[in-house]
């Protein structure tokens, strides 16, 4: 790797350059920021999960020592609007939508539903002086099953809707009846996924102040979306948005769950603003993993009908989705099940298809985006499924997958719900998957194996991811959120390079990769650019990062800027030098003729000329070297892989325990191999966690019952294997350098992947594998149940 | 006992990173909270709060401890080190500069814990095997890296420190 920018950036294995300020203690995130007379809030939250508020007594806090000021629902009732999702109705016609308010007037709707702030002179006092805040609750019957949510006599969540149905939504594409009276193979299943949490090691939190002579009011947040955040901030508290700056610092991880606006920080603003000093709000484990977002909890009953060589000829699913308490801004808790749904077909040609999907609000904490949104459960789903049809037909996994997946050939491809997949990998990926494990060699293994009363199993997971999804699709979505992003790049006249851009790296390297592609477009050293993010007052309004948009939409910002500088800086150049532009380049740190690479400018001599020197510029040119650009990509830009877990499972203990896990990734042209492999590695584990642990549990009272870690259970260095990945490089025909997204597709997978190598181990037995987490305790059960049936027969 | 007694100030001395503190503390005042507040020292992290997921590791008379389950009055009179002390000025320690060659971090705010884990790990066991590292990790938690990297790195320095 030389220093100087050589052209050859664009899938370079490069160390992070972001790496060294956090490795070396340097970095700030929110709770690292002490402002003088800062004051801290504790919220009272609702012990039960379903309840009238009958009174609330505030006088015993107040009277504490420190205590700055106890706010309740009814105080800012008139003050503070309620986030509610509105979906445009022509759009989705069948939502209801829901107040949420930011601490609740009248009743509480899930055990963590926010009922008071008590805000003094530290987070001690403050937490003290909550547990005196008295709430009298008049008990509610509680609705904690999805199931039970839907029965005529079922508590009502909330009363106006007459029911606890808060979307539906039906269709059907193609003959779908006609697909099944022809099968020669009907399998179906009910399948039900855990509720999985995205947890990030850093909690939520905020710092909030107001400058009383700017009248600017500052909000420091672990988001993924200041400037979403910000719009938040101004329309709930009525606000202009011009006096609000959100700034997010360094952030401790996201993974979606960061990507919504939350009433805390709604409060914390509220009251800076109100009390004139600056307050904290640094959120503890228990209310994370209680009163943030919960995700991906569903109920999939699905049926596949196939032809008896193994080709689909349909698919039905309902999705039925538990939402929790409210719908969380500004996807709603919908998002989940249609977006299984709208995903569900992933790499396979499937010419019928009838689905309904239906969120029910339960007394719960609500349900959020989470890495891979609803794809996860789809890809469970419809692998588990082809995998039942090639067991009952006698078909190979491997080959029924091959059988009806789109040929690469076939692509752009049109899926049935209307859907351009414009490239693709999918049989070359899972091939090139099974050879990395030996699939011939594990499946002798694994009769070997058998013979000693060893139980191993090999399972597959293909997916089709799509990402960076633009405006057009977005507002087919019914959902007001652009899907452009946008860059300000700028040059000073020491030639150096500075970025400004909407998008928010909270781990995923953007500082390298933009300087990556940047350092390619101008000839300039990785060095040379620094990279600005987070900082509504300073970046263009982007929309954050998240649904692997970033590499496509930023990366697409930042080099149609740097571009766009590249282009006029060699127009000038031209002019300057008497070369004509086509036969200048920007490369080394220089303006060079392409003919003889002769160095004829350094680009800190060119830039200096342009903007502090700016006499002898061609008449149409301005001086200075600033360009901003909104880039707007592509409707969908679709990744896609096939993962394969190899297990051993344990019929005594239940354990299941991963042997080998492998991915073959197709994410278009790499930027960085590195940080895709960090990426895919990391997937994984979140998938290894939503496969064999991770489950958000509540009793039939909707009384939480995982609030830490010791119960709430996340992969440890012990259980998450080295991922062997390949990769194949199919570019995006439409997106700049053909780059595709591909942040979430490592935790897509694995649920699918893990749970078909567990059935596979435990063919001999008959177990139905339709539930995840599988558990040990689920393991010992699924065998259980599948004796006493055998037993029966 | 009256209840005030967990907010009655005490006076302890510590040695962090090689310099000499002496505070007057709450007496219930976490370890963590100390470190990070009280001497600005916010390289070390908090995740749970309750000595699970191990972002709060620090060194306490040389053991790794998690900050969060101690109170600042029991660390009186000891020695501690954080990340902050790890590196000799900008020189990074091996292992910090091994999770940089070897890309063993995402969004950092675990790195600190384990880094520090690590030291101690390296400390006992010089050389340990990929299962020894796996182990001794285990009570540190990393949310972004399926810690494959950062298993990695640590293998690079033992195996620096055989040659």
């Amino acid at each position: 790797m030389s220093r100087e920018g050589t052209g050859k950036m664009l899938g370079a294995q490069v160390r992070r350059v972001e790496d060294p300020r956090v490795l070396l203690g340097k970095t700030q995130y929110v709770d690292d920021l002490i402002l003088p007379d800062m004051l801290a809030v504790a919220f009272v939250r609702s012990p039960y999960a379903h309840a009238k508020i009958t009174n609330i007594d505030v006088q015993a806090a107040l009277a504490k020592p420190g205590v700055a000021c106890v706010l309740t629902g009814q105080d800012v009732l008139e003050r503070i609007k309620p986030l509610r999702v509105e979906f445009d109705t022509q759009k989705v016609p069948f939502h209801k939508s829901c107040n949420w308010h930011v601490l609740t007037p009248d009743k509480v709707r899930f055990v963590g539903d926010m009922v008071a702030a008590v805000v003094a002179t530290d987070r001690y006092t403050a937490e003290d002086a909550a547990d005196l805040v008295e709430v009298d609750y008049e008990p509610l019957e509680a609705v904690a099953d999805m199931e039970s949510a839907l029965l005529a006599d079922a508590p009502l969540v909330h009363e106006e809707w007459g029911d606890n149905v808060m979307e539906r939504l039906e269709a059907q594409v193609g003959e779908v009846g006609q697909a099944f009276q022809e099968a020669d193979c009907v399998v179906s299943e009910r399948f039900v996924t855990g509720r999985h949490m995205a947890s990030p090691m850093e909690t939520r939190g905020c710092v909030a102040q107001f400058d009383v002579v700017t009248e600017v009011l500052t909000v420091w947040s672990s988001t993924q979306v200041p400037h979403t955040l910000r719009a938040s901030l101004a329309t709930l508290l009525d606000l202009a948005e011009h006096r609000i700056r959100v700034i997010s610092p360094d952030v401790g991880g996201g993974f979606g769950l960061k990507a919504h606006p939350f009433p805390e920080e709604v409060v914390a603003t509220y009251l800076a603003k109100t009390l004139r000093k600056p307050v904290k709000w640094i959120e503890d484990r228990r209310e994370h993993l209680s009163a943030s977002l919960q995700a991906k909890h569903q109920i999939v009953n699905a049926e596949l009908a196939l032809k008896s060589d193994g080709t689909v000829l349909g698919l039905k699913a309902r999705f039925l989705s538990d939402a929790g308490g409210y719908s969380s801004y500004p996807w709603g808790s919908s998002f989940e099940p249609k977006h299984a749904a709208g995903t569900i077909t992933g790499p396979y040609k499937i010419p019928a298809f009838g689905f309904e999907t239906c969120t029910v609000a339960t007394n719960k904490a609500s349900i959020g985006v989470y890495r891979g949104v609803g794809i996860p459960v789809a890809a469970l789903t419809m692998e588990r499924l082809l995998d039942m049809g090639a067991q009952k037909l006698g078909l190979d996994p491997a080959e029924i997958r091959l059988r009806n997946m789109i040929p690469q050939d076939e692509h752009p491809y049109m899926t049935l719900l209307g859907v351009e997949i414009e490239s693709g990998s999918h049989q070359a990926s899972l091939q090139k998957a099974l050879n990395i494990l030996g699939y011939d060699d594990f499946r002798a293994e694994q009769q070997k194996a058998r013979e000693n009363g060893r139980h191993l199993g090999v399972g597959i997971g293909s997916y089709v991811e799509g990402t960076a999804h633009n405006s057009a699709v977005f507002d087919s979505f019914g959902v007001k959120i652009g899907g452009y992003e946008a860059a300000t790049l700028r040059i000073d006249e020491s030639g150096k390079v500075t970025v400004f851009v909407g998008t928010h790296s909270h781990g995923q390297g953007h500082h390298t990769v933009y300087a990556q592609l940047i350092a390619d477009t101008l000839g300039v050293a990785l060095e040379d650019v620094a990279v600005v993010q987070g900082d509504t007052q300073a970046t263009p309004r982007g929309w954050g990062t998240w649904a692997s948009r970033s590499a496509v939409t930023g990366g697409g910002a930042v080099t149609s800027a740097a571009q766009k500088l590249r282009d006029k800086m060699l127009r000038i150049a031209a002019r300057l030098t008497e070369v004509p532009a086509d036969d200048l380049e920007l490369a080394q740190g220089a303006v060079q003729r392409k003919t003889g690479g002769v160095r004829l400018l350094s680009i800190p001599e060119l830039a200096h000329r342009i903007i502090a020197q700016p006499t002898g510029l061609p008449p149409d040119e301005e001086p200075g070297l600033d360009a901003s650009v909104a880039y707007e990509p592509p409707p969908i830009t679709h990744s896609n892989a096939t993962h394969v877990a190899a297990v051993e499972v344990d019929i005594e203990t239940g354990q299941v325990q991963l042997l080998r896990y492998i991915v073959v990734e197709d994410c278009g042209t790499i930027i960085n191999p590195t940080i895709v492999n960090g990426q895919i590695q990391g997937g994984v584990a979140q998938g290894i966690g939503s496969a064999l642990y991770e489950h958000a549990l509540y009793d039939d009272a909707g009384q939480f019952l995982t609030g830490t870690f010791m119960d709430y259970l996340i992969p440890t260095a012990a259980d998450v294997p080295q991922v062997e990945i390949g990769h194949i490089e199919t570019p995006s025909p439409y997106t700049l350098n053909g780059i595709k997204g591909m942040g979430e597709g490592g935790a897509i997978a694995p649920p699918a992947a893990i749970a078909n190598a567990v059935a596979d181990a435990l063919s001999p037995f008959g177990v139905r594998v339709n539930e995840v987490p599988l558990t040990p305790e689920r393991v010992l059960g699924m065998l259980d149940r599948a004796q006493t049936n055998a037993g029966a027969e | 006992m009256a209840k005030t007694q967990f907010t009655e100030l005490q006076t302890i001395r510590v040695r962090v990173n090689g310099h000499e503190y002496e505070r007057e503390v709450p007496v219930r005042r976490l370890l963590a909270d100390f470190i990070r507040h009280d001497l600005g020292l916010t390289a070390t992290h908090l995740g749970c709060e309750h000595g699970v997921c191990g972002a709060c590791t620090i060194i306490m008379d040389g053991e790794s401890v998690r900050s969060c389950l101690l109170f600042a009055v029991q660390a009186d009179g000891a020695e501690l080190q954080t990340l902050e002390g790890l590196a000799d000025g900008d020189e990074m320690h091996p292992l910090q500069q091994a999770f940089w060659d070897n890309h063993a971090l995402q969004c950092g705010f675990c790195t600190s814990g384990f880094l520090m884990s690590a030291v101690d790990l390296l400390n006992k066991n010089p050389q340990p095997s990929e299962e020894e590292i796996r182990h001794g990790l285990s009570g540190n938690l990393c949310r972004c890296t399926g810690y494959a990297n950062i298993i990695k790195a640590v293998q690079a320095v033992a195996e620096q420190s055989q040659s």
